[in-house]
């Protein structure tokens, strides 16, 4: 454990509050370094104000902020080796697109020769190496958002801080982003910390995941975890789509829901305990009603142009979610089926440690069962 | 739909005709041949080079300019300087006091202004002449400025000030950089609005004089006393061709500067009457 590298960034502890109202609590994170790294939450759920405290544009209340090892929590914004693209872009409307990017390096006292190709760079890093003359006012929101983060690029920072830069563009132009940032930060090698309430947004371009909700980290962890293995009905509900429904783990891999009893993958829990059941609408498959795991009605369905979504009411009237490829007849009923390992539990008021430990403690038993 | 914006033109002009006309009917009388205002007798530039061979008149233009130049500059820059003030201040009341203490200035009559100063100036054994007209167009310009550079403030994008420091500037850099030139029009509308009022004042120049000097306002107030000469007729026509030209320099400065024209954020001149 010793020889792992210092993290670039490490919140140790971390609380902010105004008056008694605290916004931020207990926050423990560690970033390392060259990683893309994303804060997801909804609004107001402090994922801004994490940015914030790392940029310094906040002081924290207690605890502390080291980057590299150092504690950096009385380190004013313009001495710290980072650079932050703002949600509202902040260009500067005085200046034209060269001198905007220009603005980090000339504050710096850089040559003037130095300036230029700098600047040159990450126009064309940003694909608007045509554009150094144009005014901000005759520019797109796309090419305003490229020329923000050319800018923050341009000082040479470690950590790129992004503050909800996509939420402004439409939808073809902010996948297009996406899919560019993600170049970018691979090309470049820096660590992004990217602020984001669009769950697609941070599942399509994170190396890791930290979601946020009440000034507390609720899980972190890399997009396949959060997604197939949420930890509460809180991120179960906020990333993607999921039925969730009141069960009892009857037994370890024995799982009771809508009056039955269902085989499951998880275990370590006690005997008949009170459970969460999470099954994502994509897992459910349709079939006949002798085949079917359960028996539901079809209340109504919607065309999504890749899948259609339905909506089905089982006989003790929980509503299910499910992705088919085939369309339905809407009042048919049908079956529904799904796998073990479709099957996600969450326990109540289960911390992100004990979660670990416990899966730990029986895909351990598991590999000496194979044994 | 049609004859109502016929409707509304045809007031507009109406209520333009009435306030100009007195303005243009002392300009054509100040080519007048005759002496009086009464009855046309023939064009002439008699007035106008009776006006050019007043030295006295000529001194009281240049001084009354010079007047109006010195104190809006250094108004513009003490003024920029209070509406950054307030616009930093943490707390919402000191804001609106300091506010409210420059509004109250903007709205006093300016008798009292004029007197207030007279008496301070009195009290200091300040010796009138012109300093004391100058530090007092100065002291009334100033609110003027702060009135005028304050929304700019309030308007400008607070990631600026956000970025800026983000990209490692220092307050200094960050003002002279980025502040400044945002709300530069700001400052220039305050700086032509401060002109304009100098130009015009009277009520408190009056009080603040003294005895040697004297500005145009007050100069052209002394003499209409003894009936008015053409020659008042032709300064004014000068003085009015003056404004307009102002406005124009204004109209091209404001329209070029920033480079904001694509937005289309061209300032509109605010009145220049004195309140």
């Amino acid at each position: 454990m010793s020889n792992e590298p210092t993290p670039i960034i490490e919140f140790k502890n971390v609380g902010l509050s105004y008056d008694d109202n605290s916004v931020l609590k207990n926050i423990d994170f560690e970033l390392e370094a060259g990683k893309f790294y994303t804060l997801l939450g909804p609004s107001g759920s402090g994922k801004t104000t994490i940015l914030n405290l790392i940029s310094g544009q906040l002081t924290v209340t207690y605890g502390d902020i080291l980057f590299e090892g150092q504690v950096i929590n009385h380190v004013p914004v313009e001495k710290r080796h980072m650079n932050t693209v703002f949600q509202d872009y902040g260009l500067f409307p005085n200046m034209n697109v060269f001198e905007n990017v220009a603005f980090g390096p000339s504050i710096k006292g850089k040559s003037k020769k130095e300036i230029k190709a700098k600047v040159t760079e990450m126009l064309e890093l940003v694909k608007l190496g045509e554009y150094a003359d144009r005014e901000i006012t005759e520019l797109s929101g796309g090419q305003r958002q490229r020329v923000a983060i050319a800018r923050a690029l341009a000082n040479d920072p470690e950590v790129l801080l992004l503050d909800e830069p996509l939420s402004a563009l439409d939808y073809k132009l902010r996948k297009e982003m996406q899919y560019e940032l993600r170049e970018i930060q691979q090309r470049l090698g820096i660590t992004f910390v990217f602020v984001t309430h669009d769950q697609e947004e941070a599942l399509a371009m994170s190396d890791w995941i930290f979601v946020m909700n009440d000034g507390v980290i609720q899980q972190n962890g890399s997009p396949e975890d959060i997604y197939d293995e949420p930890i509460n009905h809180f991120v179960a509900d906020f990333i993607g789509e999921s039925n969730i429904l009141d069960g009892i783990m009857t037994a370890d891999y024995l799982v009771h829901f809508t009056g039955k009893d269902f085989e499951n993958v998880d275990a370590g829990m006690r005997p008949n305990e009170r459970v969460e059941v999470v099954l994502r609408p994509e897992d459910l498959d349709l079939t006949t009603v002798e085949n079917g795991k359960l028996v539901v009605t079809i209340d109504d369905q919607s065309f999504r142009g890749d899948y259609y979504e339905i909506t089905a009411i089982d006989d003790d009237g929980n509503e299910w979610q499910v992705q088919a490829t085939n369309k339905s007849k809407v009042g048919e009923r049908v079956g529904l089926t799904f796998d073990p390992e479709d099957i996600h539990i969450m326990r109540f008021n289960e911390s992100e440690n004990d979660f670990d430990a416990r899966l730990e403690s029986y895909e351990d038993d598991d590999d000496n069962a194979k044994k | 739909m049609v004859k109502k914006i016929k409707w509304a033109n045809g007031y507009l002009w109406l209520v333009f005709i009435l306030l100009y006309l007195p303005i243009f009917f002392l300009i054509v009388y100040s080519f007048n041949a005759g002496d009086v205002m009464q009855g046309w007798e023939g064009f002439s530039f008699k007035h106008y080079t009776e006006l050019f061979a007043d030295t006295r008149i000529i001194e009281i233009v240049v001084s009354t300019l010079l007047i109006a130049l010195l104190s809006s500059l250094i108004a513009s820059i003490i003024g920029t300087a209070g509406a950054l003030y307030i616009y930093n201040l943490k707390y919402a009341l000191a804001k609106n006091i300091f506010l409210s203490l420059n509004n109250i200035l903007l709205v006093s009559p300016d008798v009292i202004i004029g007197a207030s100063f007279l008496i301070l100036f009195t009290v200091m054994g300040f010796a009138l002449g012109f300093t004391s007209v100058l530090l007092s167009h100065i002291a009334f310009s100033i609110p003027i400025v702060v009135l005028m550079v304050l929304p700019r403030l309030q308007e400008m994008n607070q990631s600026l000030v956000a970025a800026a420091k983000d990209l490692g500037a220092n307050n200094w850099q960050m003002l002279s950089r980025v502040i400044l030139p945002v709300i530069s029009p700001g400052i220039l509308a305050g700086f032509f609005m401060a002109f304009t009022y100098s130009l015009d004042d009277f009520a408190v120049t009056f009080f603040v004089t003294g005895n040697g000097f004297t500005t145009l306002s007050v100069e052209i107030y002394s003499r209409a006393r003894q009936g008015v000469s053409l020659e008042i007729n032709a300064l004014s026509a000068m003085m009015f061709m003056v404004s307009l030209l102002l406005v124009l320099a204004y109209y091209i400065i404001s329209t070029r500067s920033g480079k904001n024209k694509k937005r289309g954020t061209r300032l509109v001149l605010p009145a220049s009457e004195g309140l």
